[in-house]
């Protein structure tokens, strides 16, 4: 619009200068141009005005059809006024399952200022909703606000009843709530929000971090049109896992039970159940420290299922073999520590030997063999000596000696004096036995492709399988017998700590793990199960070791999520030593 | 002439502007009439959400567990249940030949049949 003061000047001819009374004439010619005649001027003005306005007209019919082909992005926003609370997108299993979804319901709020009768209106709320304090709403209605919140998330009857109370002043907003339709079925997987739907704990948290919340900060996330997040975990197995478990615990009569199912070739966390657990509708049983998640929020001795990487460690170096002998004649003794055996051989035991009658000695030989920095090495590249980050936000840093010494090699070596997550140790296990590489678990799916980008080779193929043939030979001749469903070939190890009360090693306070992986011949997944404090039981003849607690519900374990898990049954298949140990093709 | 051309112009103008009313009108009314089915929609969705929540909650795996204890006589399933496709049998063979007709049909058909009417029962040798 402004254009039309200025150009009038620009397009006209320019002006040719006049010598005589030049101010004058500059004038003159700037306002009318030389000899000029008036009328024809005027009309060239004229003309100029109109398509001055000509054209601004036309701009504004162009802004007009602008706006009337474009898509009014606008009027999404209007369809939920006032919708508070924001949406979060839906959790799925790796089957659909729904673990986690927003459902619309609606809080009471009232406008104080528009309240006439406090009195009135507070007798007849807390008629409709007997749990509201009455001197609490009284005070509310009383108060100068212009907002209030009396009730979050009541019934829809509860909201027709007050409809009809036809109280002013007093109102609903539709919000958005989280439920957990499984319940405590997968609690600590999944974690839990607070009263504005912000995530506070687990996937949910995770789903915050990773953007969501930006997205709530800018007012985007209010509708249910965000994809749903697929996690790895499968609803049936993490059920059965978790029942057999419990099963497990009030058998054993153990202070705590937690499992944990993996797929050895991607890294995927299957199933993870620690009891007892919390229901995510109901966050506030969460704060109980004894319901935290016992895999990746705390750290554990894991006991002699360090043997496997001990072992492993001298298989990879090639300094020993499987048929190495090593003297465990009599018990180690070191400064004033002794290692003993559980059940003494006394005898030189062959490596095979060492892990199938799961000798302590012979472990902690090996790992002096090995020396202090291999050794330490060795847990490093296996991961067991760094803080394991997941999508969990929780996690929990390994207990690591400061002075590493060879007392504390020796002690590691059969999985004492290093606490690490069990999440970790599952993660170290499922690399000797899926041919040697290292995958950082997830909560996510991912295919095997993925997981082959991301692995990191820590030992030689033909050590990974030696690991399996000597998993395999546990379940057939060592401690983990029991474990020997039939048809799957499961391989695994056993594994009793005893834990630390005040600062001593206690006898009969033991943390059992039990480490399967199925089949043996080929992992496809590794199941770990921990019983805490397990008690001995007539029909375990008084022991309480792995062999008779852990193991057992591993195997129920098993027998019920093999099929799950699509692992076809084979039966006669030949021992260990035909099927794995001789199609072993060394390298050197 | 010139009046001519403007009285053609008011008409015109009159005309468009009537169209544009009509136009704008039936706009607000489809406008209104989105506004509505999205508001629908929503509602449908969250009736979706609040059936599936509902649904998943009832397709709880402890919840069937507990139905199927008290009412099935099934049992968790065992290894030993599962068979490979070779371990099947071999299907019995055919009394008859496939090509051949209808025993019991011509059976019918022929209600006195001498004997050596009905085809012999095929055994494959």
């Amino acid at each position: 619009m402004t254009a039309t003061d200025a150009t009038p000047v620009t397009s006209l001819p320019a002006p040719a200068p006049v010598r005589t009374d030049w101010r004058r004439t500059i004038l003159r010619s700037l306002l009318y141009g030389r000899d000029v005649d008036r009328a024809a001027k005027t009309r060239a003005r004229l003309g100029l005005a109109i398509v001055a306005f000509a054209l601004g007209y036309a701009v504004i019919a162009g802004r007009l059809v602008m706006f009337a082909a474009q898509p009014e992005g606008h009027t999404g926003r209007h369809v939920t006024p006032g919708l508070v609370g924001t949406a979060r997108p839906d959790i799925l299993d790796r089957n659909g399952e729904i673990l986690a979804t927003d459902v619309r319901v609606p809080s009471l709020f009232a406008e104080p200022n528009r309240i006439i009768d406090v009195d009135e209106a507070t007798e007849l709320l807390t008629a409709v909703l007997p749990d509201l304090d009455s001197m609490e709403v009284r005070e509310r209605l009383g108060s100068k606000r212009r907002f209030a919140w009396l009730k979050r998330d009541i019934t829809p009857r509860q909201r027709a009843e007050i409809y009809r109370l036809g109280q002013p002043g007093i109102g609903f907003l539709p919000e958005n709530k989280r439920v957990y339709p499984n319940g405590n079925e997968v609690s600590h997987l999944i974690g839990h929000v607070n009263i504005d739907n912000q995530g506070i704990a687990g996937i949910e948290k995770w789903l915050d971090r990773s953007g969501l919340a930006d997205l709530h900060m800018a007012g985007l996330a209010t509708d249910r049109l965000q994809e749903p997040v697929r996690l790895a975990v499968d609803l049936r197995v993490q059920h059965a896992l978790r029942d057999e478990l419990i099963k497990g615990r009030d058998k054993f009569k153990a202070k705590a039970a937690a499992g944990l199912i993996v797929s050895v070739r991607t890294g995927e966390i299957i199933a993870m159940v620690s009891v007892p657990d919390y229901d995510p509708n109901n966050p506030r049983e969460a704060l109980d420290p004894n319901r935290i998640n016992r895999l990746t929020t705390g750290v554990y001795e894991m006991g002699s299922t360090f043997k496997a990487l001990t072992l492993a460690m001298a298989l990879d170096s090639g300094k020993a073999n499987l048929n190495s002998s090593f003297d465990a004649r009599a018990p180690l003794h070191f400064g004033k520590f002794e290692i003993h055996d559980a059940h003494p051989e006394g005898r030189f035991l062959s490596l095979s030997e060492v892990f199938t009658y799961s000798s302590n000695i012979g472990a902690a030989r090996i790992a002096l063999m090995m020396g202090v920095e291999a050794h330490k090495a060795f847990l490093k590249k296996m991961g067991q000596l760094d803080r394991l980050r997941t999508e969990l936000p929780e996690s929990a840093e390994p207990l690591v000696p400061r002075n590493w010494g060879e007392l504390n090699t020796v002690t590691i070596a059969f999985g004492h004096g290093l606490a690490v997550a069990p999440l970790q140790a599952v993660m170290g296990v499922s690399a000797l036995v899926n041919g040697g590489y290292l995958i950082p678990p997830t909560f996510l799916r991912r295919s095997e492709e993925q997981a082959k980008a991301l692995a990191v080779r820590v030992i030689r193929p033909e050590t990974s399988d030696k690991m399996r043939y000597l998993m395999r030979l546990n379940a057939e001749k060592g401690t983990a017998r029991q474990a020997d469903v039939p048809g799957y070939y499961v391989g695994g190890k056993t594994g009793t700590s005893e834990k630390v009360i005040g600062g001593h090693y206690s006898k009969d306070r033991v943390l059992n793990s039990f480490t399967a992986i199925l089949p043996a011949d080929d992992p496809r997944y590794q199941v770990l199960i921990m019983l805490d404090e397990p008690q001995a039981l007539p029909e375990t003849h008084g022991f309480r070791t792995s062999g008779w607690n852990a193991v057992p519900t591993g195997a129920a374990v098993i027998g019920r999520v093999a099929p799950l898990l699509g692992i076809q049954p084979r039966f006669d298949l030949p021992p260990a030593d035909q099927l794995i140990l001789a199609s072993i093709v060394p390298s050197r | 002439m010139m009046r001519l051309l403007n009285i053609c112009v008011i008409v015109a103008l009159v005309a468009a502007a009537a169209y544009v009313y009509k136009i704008k009108f039936e706009s607000t009314r489809k406008a209104e009439q989105v506004a509505k089915l999205r508001l629908d929609i929503q509602r449908e969705r969250d009736t979706i959400a609040a059936l599936r929540a509902e649904w998943s909650k009832l397709d709880n795996p402890l919840r069937i567990q507990d139905l199927a204890r008290r009412h099935l006589e099934l049992r968790p399933i065992d290894s030993r249940q599962f068979d490979q496709l070779q371990g099947l049998p071999e299907r019995p063979p055919d009394l008859v030949p496939p090509d051949s007709p209808d025993p019991i049909g011509s059976l019918l058909e022929h209600p006195d049949p001498p004997t050596s009417s009905i085809p012999p029962a095929g055994r494959p040798k």
